[in-house]
């Protein structure tokens, strides 16, 4: 490993997102681990890992740092640029603000994918994503080959390539997405093992599956990307892992062989003892109040340690710490072959803050099922800008399973009535403009993108109606009681500053999936019905059809055939009891 | 000719012969002895291969006339008798005695034990008539063959006719349980060799027969005597039934002015049936143990942790809570706001205003949400603690049993539903309001939006536990507005829990001792359907089902040694059950009466009684269109002899009985109306009021009819529509509301069989006193005195149902029962002029 450096950056009191510069024109491999407390004894930790290759060594298949297994199927597949989502859980957006990589490293709940792929036609880069999807499908053992035409849109202005291309004229983007993949340990191992130590060394080793998927929130992103220096020169392919996770510390801490939570026994609970009836046996309950103390290894189950001015913090020998001038965050590098050892005790002053609050994310987005029964429904998404002074421009993206019908008419967007909002804006610039592409019974899927504008200090409501069709007999999951589920919202907030124009500072946030229940026969009923009368039916047929097509006739009327095998046989064994006896 | 005629199947039955008589007598005899509970004829009588020997040969010859229950001698009689008829009528009395009494029951008797004890080595017993049913079936086939040798389908299949024995063998074989092939084919088998005449020597011969009948005198003095001499070679019959002639015969049963007659006796029976039917449920042949359907719930299957020093949690909850006592519903709500919000759950506050029976229920719920540590807000679970019960006492214990609950579920990370903590003040609007609100089907003017939301409710689980100190068992209360029910999967899973898991006792029904016996399981189970026919939300789950949202309430009861931790282990237990679905709950029943926390009966069981009863005044409805559609000539006793040439139906004149019957069917909305929209304190008077004019209203309306030639027309079609709607309402009813429809329907009842009073003293008898007693008022009234409640509270209770939960039953009192009742009255009443032409 030529260049293998580690960065663990760990702020306090701000965001701050690492970035090592990188040199465009070689190989290199950087990872990064940026942990940052949140409110309510949260940690959320980001670990990096990014590597580049240049475009010319891509194309002759030699990989260094980048995976040959994805570099193969990427060049097979004509894929020029590749986003892979694999999430779990919700991030709460009240509590923790503003999402971490400004939400471009997230997807929905379950797997998304969405690739800009090479084609002159649409039917030759259709199959190109099935040949994508399949294999990457067989890459990461997930159901991405069910990423069919059902589930495939074409966004128009959602998302815009990250990466610099020459030109997009023959680029295709494909938009797949699966909300109800359970995302888990099967994921991470072939994830992990794209990286170039296969997790065996480096921030990685922190990397384990049952942390990682006891996490409140987490979200697995691979980025292909090439990009081209605008000095000129070589072109690089980027690869770009990222794993986000928020850890409850409380949770986390608990030892591994005995992982439940017994209640504590009465002395080791923090009680607040200035209630008048505190006694030994009546505890009112002061959690989430006390500064939690908590090391790498605690954490992640694995020793790696290290942290900031206001808290002392004690890290093992052999790591050089720089420390950011604004004094909220340090950064520590850690050269190859040293164990890092990172403790956060609780501070001596307990008055010190232990986090602040976090930034406050532009838009608040909420988006719930409305209505009750079998046959429609609707949808309701909350949007609510708490600037006080910008409004939010943004782009919201829905795709949506072909047996939810919906109604375009009805859909509206209104402000609702908030006690503090001023503002009198003409509701019906709201939504500025809508893209709709509607579905195809059995073939395709619903696309809707509106481009919406929400005043600043206001809430809009945004709801739309639909009608839920009845699916075929077949077509139900086993478990179809459940219901369906509904991917993910994906709400693309572009820039203020720089309005409209590619390459602006854009930032997404998705909603939550939805569980939609659609009229489910009882599908015991039919079966039962079914397999009782085809017995008797069968049974009663069988033996009625036998005796009226068929004759009887005595043994010797009968055709020979049968019977004349049956005396040869006979002759034989006579034949032979002779000879035995002889 | 083969005619369903009612005359001819009387005359038919008239003429069976008397060995036929005989066997029916002997084999209902023998039916009737098999209650004897001292002597078991069945084991008596059957033919048991290894119980026969040289003393019990008689089995040999009773087996035929046993059967094992009723619907087999039902079956076999019908099948066997017209054979059997036959037979005599062709062979003899005697004859017919001496072969069925002998050979011809003990060949096939003997076939059958020896195959049976030396091939097979079974010892399958047999009993039934079915053995003569096949052997004269293999005769007559046999017979037959000899005319008709083949049968033809498509002009190439040719099938020998003396198979279709066989085949009708092997489809009684297949379709009727618990049949014996072997002996069917036994007796086929003898009938075959009958009916070839080999073993026609067991004939007794005719020349002896004579003498024994000149000797005996047998033609004089037996009745239906097949003589020796009068025997005929019968027609036969290969039951070709003719469709044309069955078609006629119901033609010819329309016109038979008998037939009139019958309805009555049919609707009483129906609804003699329909009770009865009732009453048999809580028997254990009737009714079935439950069980878990849906294997995900897993119940009681996990170790609960709930307790230690979750309770010294508790107890300062509990002080939190005590304090809290009497203050207004929104100091309670900014107290225990922020202890909520300590618990790191995100909470909202919603308000609600109702206005019912002049009274104003307004308040403030308070609701948080567990999020689902690694969940998606697909979907969630509620937890409802209302701050008062039904009963307006203060939950003292559930409130802070469910706060400490919600603190010790976030250390958990196995949930995979949200959970949803609802704090209500009250415990039908509060849950009413938030629930409407969740599903977006609240009138915002009256109900507020909820600010934060979650997925889909899989199930709900309210604590109502006023009760301080120990206690000693749960309380289950399941009932949902307008009698819907949670699943049965939910009820099954937390009884499995409490009982099999914590060892605490569970009532339903307020049956607070059970002794799992008969009065017990039928008062739970009638208790159960008043419940569920009254329709009132009986708790803070009851506005929850509606939404296909299963909920209960727990109350724990009585004095024993269960703590609160008890309690919440309880609920821990069911939270965590709920929280393994997978899917909806969906397998179990939604339709059920509950007779003993383990003991149920569901819908296809009970459903016909109430069926019955509604159908019984379909049945009348019928009958009375047809009497409308009679002539009034066919009533005079004359020319009944000779069948009617036409139908000879008479005109109905349908508008005027039409008008009046949706007269008073939209006159019901004002008492709909004004009940619920009344003040409570206009309720009685208004009452009163309204019970005047309701029994005045038959008699005003029978004086305004505009006098017709025909009132005693038009007085039965007034009555078939009313009872028509009347039977049509509560059919459909039953499925939705069996108790309600039950219940409605029974009370309903005299008016199928109130008729036209001619004579003034009987108007007042009738119309007066005893119309009265059965009205819709009278009944309310004495229901209210029965459990000693004043008709104000009653009154109000269902406005209040009305305007909150959307409780039905006013509308089935006052738009289905009060217009049928109404136009009964105008019925009996309206005779005025109808009398005097009858007379003159």
């Amino acid at each position: 490993m030529r260049q293998l450096l580690s960065f663990l950056c760990l702020s306090l009191l701000s965001v701050n997102v690492f970035s090592a510069a990188a040199s465009a024109a070689d190989s290199d491999y950087h990872e990064q681990l940026n942990l940052r407390p949140l409110p309510q004894s949260a940690l959320l930790a980001s670990f990096n890992f990014r590597s580049n290759t240049t475009v010319a060594e891509f194309e002759k298949g030699n990989f260094r740092f980048f995976p040959r297994s994805l570099g193969q199927i990427l060049q097979h597949a004509g894929t020029r640029e590749l986003h892979l989502r694999f999430s779990l859980g919700r991030w709460d957006a009240e509590t923790w603000g503003a999402r971490p990589w400004d939400g471009a490293r997230e997807g929905g709940t379950g797997v998304e994918l969405w690739a800009w792929l090479e084609a002159n036609t649409d039917d030759e880069a259709d199959h190109k994503w099935l040949t994508l999807t399949n294999a990457l499908s067989g890459l990461f053992c997930a159901s991405l080959n069910f990423i069919d035409g059902t589930r495939t849109t074409r966004p128009v202005v959602s998302f815009q390539p990250e990466g610099d291309h020459a030109s997009l004229a023959n680029m295709h983007l494909l938009y797949g997405v699966l909300p109800h993949e359970v995302v888990c340990t099967e994921n991470l191992t072939p994830f992990l093992k794209l990286l170039p130590c296969k997790g065996k060394a480096g921030i990685a080793s922190l990397l384990d599956g049952h942390k990682l998927f006891d996490a409140s929130w987490q979200s697995m992103a691979i980025d292909v990307r090439p990009i081209c220096p605008t000095a000129g020169g070589d072109c690089v392919l980027q690869i770009e892992q990222t794993i986000d996770m928020v850890l409850d510390i409380d949770r986390s801490k608990r030892p591994r062989g005995n992982p439940i939570p017994r209640p504590p026994s009465g002395h080791d609970l923090p009680c607040d003892t200035s209630k008048p009836y505190h006694a030994h046996d009546t505890c009112f309950p002061a959690d989430h109040t006390a500064n939690q103390d908590w090391s790498l290894s605690q954490i992640f189950g694995k020793p790696m340690k290290g942290v900031p001015s206001t808290r002392s913090v004690f890290v093992s020998e052999g790591v050089r710490e720089t420390r950011n001038p604004d004094g909220l965050s340090q950064c520590f590098e850690i050269p190859p072959s040293t164990e890092l050892e990172m403790a956060l005790p609780v501070p001596e002053d307990a008055t010190l803050p232990v986090t602040i609050t976090p930034e406050t994310p532009l838009l608040y987005a909420e988006r719930s099922f409305t209505g009750h029964g079998q046959e429609r429904g609707g949808v309701q998404t909350i949007l609510r800008n708490p600037s006080p002074t910008t409004p939010v421009d943004f782009i919201y993206m829905e795709s949506l399973p072909w047996f939810m019908r919906i109604y375009l008419h009805t859909m509206s967007a209104r402000l609702s009535p908030t006690p503090n909002s001023t503002t009198t804006t003409d509701q019906t610039d709201l939504i500025q403009q809508v893209y709709y592409r509607p579905a195809l019974d059995r073939f395709r899927a619903t696309q809707l993108e509106v481009r919406m504008r929400v005043p600043p200090a206001a809430t809009v409501v945004l709801t739309y109606d639909f009608e839920k069709s009845i699916l075929r007999y077949t077509e139900y999951p086993p478990d179809a009681n459940r219901g369906f589920d509904v991917a993910a919202a994906v709400i693309t907030i572009l820039d203020p500053n720089q309005e409209q124009q590619e390459g602006g500072r854009r930032i997404a946030l998705r909603t939550t999936s939805l569980l939609c229940s659609l009229p489910t026969p009882d599908f015991s009923m039919p079966y039962n019905v079914i397999i009782f009368t085809s017995t008797a039916i069968a049974l009663a047929f069988g033996g009625m059809f036998n005796i009226l097509v068929r004759r009887f006739v005595a043994a010797d009327e009968g055709p020979e055939g049968g019977l004349a095998v049956l005396g040869k046989l006979k002759g034989r064994l006579k034949g032979l009891k002779g000879r035995l006896k002889k | 000719m083969l005619k369903l005629s009612l005359t001819r199947a009387v005359a038919y039955i008239d003429r069976l012969p008397l060995f036929t008589r005989l066997a029916i007598v002997l084999a209902v005899g023998a039916e009737v002895l098999g209650v004897l509970p001292w002597w078991d004829v069945r084991a008596w009588g059957r033919l048991e291969p290894d119980e026969i020997g040289l003393a019990t040969m008689y089995r040999t010859n009773t087996f035929p006339l046993i059967h094992t229950d009723v619907l087999h001698l039902i079956v076999n009689l019908l099948a066997v008798t017209p054979m059997l008829e036959r037979f005599e009528a062709e062979h003899g009395t005697l004859t017919s005695v001496a072969l069925f009494m002998g050979p011809l029951s003990t060949i096939p008797a003997l076939i059958y034990v020896g195959i049976e004890r030396f091939l097979l080595r079974a010892n399958t017993a047999i009993m039934g008539a079915s053995i003569w049913g096949f052997l004269l079936l293999g005769v007559e086939a046999i017979r037959h063959s000899r005319s008709t040798p083949y049968l033809v389908i498509n002009g190439q299949q040719t099938i020998p006719t003396w198979a279709v024995p066989i085949a009708l063998l092997l489809v009684v074989a297949v379709l009727m349980p618990g049949s014996s092939a072997l002996g069917h084919l036994c007796g086929l088998g003898v009938g075959y060799a009958f009916g070839l005449g080999y073993i026609k020597f067991l004939a007794p011969p005719e020349r002896v027969l004579r003498w024994i009948e000149g000797k005996l005198k047998l033609r004089t003095w037996l009745p239906y005597y097949v003589s020796v001499d009068q025997k005929v070679y019968g027609r036969p019959i290969m039951m070709p039934i003719i469709i044309h002639g069955a078609v006629a015969s119901v033609l010819q049963l329309r016109r038979d002015p008998r037939m009139l007659k019958v309805p009555p006796y049919l609707s009483l029976l129906c609804i003699l049936v329909g009770v009865a039917w009732l009453f048999l449920l809580p028997l254990d042949q009737y009714s079935r143990r439950t069980y878990i359907s849906e294997n995900a719930l897993l119940p009681g299957q996990v170790h609960t942790y709930f307790g230690g020093s979750d309770q010294n949690v508790f107890r300062a909850y509990k002080h939190e809570v005590d304090e809290l006592a009497g203050k207004s519903n929104t100091e309670v709500n900014d107290k225990l706001e922020p202890i909520i919000k300590g618990l790191g759950l995100k909470t909202a506050r919603q308000n609600f205003t109702y206005h019912a029976a002049g009274h104003t229920y307004a308040g403030e719920n308070l609701y948080a949400i567990l999020q689902a540590p690694r969940g998606d807000a697909t979907e969630a679970i509620v937890l409802v603690a209302a701050w008062e019960n039904v009963k307006h006492e203060i939950n003292r214990n559930g409130i802070p049993l469910a706060l400490t609950l919600l603190r010790y579920f976030k250390r958990w990370s196995l949930w995979s539903k949200d959970i949803i903590l609802l704090v209500t003040p009250d415990s039908i609007a509060g849950p009413q309001a938030w629930v409407d609100a969740y599903h977006d089907a609240h009138d915002p003017a009256r109900v507020s939006s909820l600010p934060l939301k979650s997925g889909l409710l899989q199930g709900a689980i309210a604590i109502d536990y006023a009760q301080e100190g120990r206690f000693d068992s749960l309380h289950i209360v399941y009932d949902g507005v307008n009698g819907q029910l949670p699943n049965l999967d939910l009820i099954n899973s937390i009884v499995n829990i409490a009982q099999g898991q914590m060892g605490i006792g569970v009532a339903l029904q307020e049956m607070w001792h059970h002794d799992n016996g008969y009065p017990d399981r039928l008062r739970t189970m009638l208790r159960g359907m008043l419940k569920q026919g009254l329709g009132l939300a009986s708790g803070p789950h009851s506005s929850f089902i509606p939404y296909h949202v299963d909920a209960v309430t727990l109350r724990p009861f009585g004095e024993g040694w269960q703590d609160e931790m008890a309690m919440g282990r309880v609920i821990e237990g069911s939270f965590r059950s709920l929280n393994n679905l997978l899917e909806h709950l969906h397998q179990s029943f939604f339709f059920y009466l509950l007779m003993q926390r383990e003991r149920f009966v569901s819908i296809g069981t009970y459903l016909p009684s109430a069926m019955l009863v509604a159908a019984n005044f379909t049945i009348m409805a019928i009958a009375l269109w047809v009497k409308s559609g009679q002539p009034r000539e066919a009533a005079t006793p004359k020319s009944k002899t000779d069948t009617p040439a036409a139908p000879a139906t008479a005109e109905r004149d349908l508008f005027l009985p039409l008008g009046v019957v949706a007269l008073i069917q939209s006159l019901s909305i004002i008492p709909l109306y004004l009940f619920n929209h009344a003040p409570e304190s206009a309720l009685t008077p208004l009452f009163a009021l309204f019970t005047l004019l309701s029994t005045l209203l038959p008699i005003t309306l029978s004086h305004l009819l505009p006098p017709t030639p025909s009132p005693q027309q038009q007085y039965h079609l007034i009555q078939s529509f009313s009872l028509l709607l009347l039977g049509m309402f509560l059919s459909t009813l039953a499925t939705l509301n069996f108790s309600l429809a039950m219940i409605t329907g029974l009370f309903a009842v005299p008016l199928s069989f109130l008729r036209p009073v001619a004579s003034p003293a009987g108007k007042i008898v009738v119309g007066g006193v005893l119309l009265n007693l059965i009205s819709p008022s009278a009944v309310l009234l004495a229901a209210a005195g029965y459990w000693g409640l004043d008709v104000t509270s009653v009154l109000r209770e269902a406005a209040v149902g009305w305007q909150v939960c959307g409780t039905y039953s006013p509308v089935v009192v006052w738009c289905v029962w009060w217009p049928a009742w109404v136009a009964a009255g105008v019925v009996v009443l309206g005779e005025r002029k109808g009398g005097k032409e009858k007379e003159a």
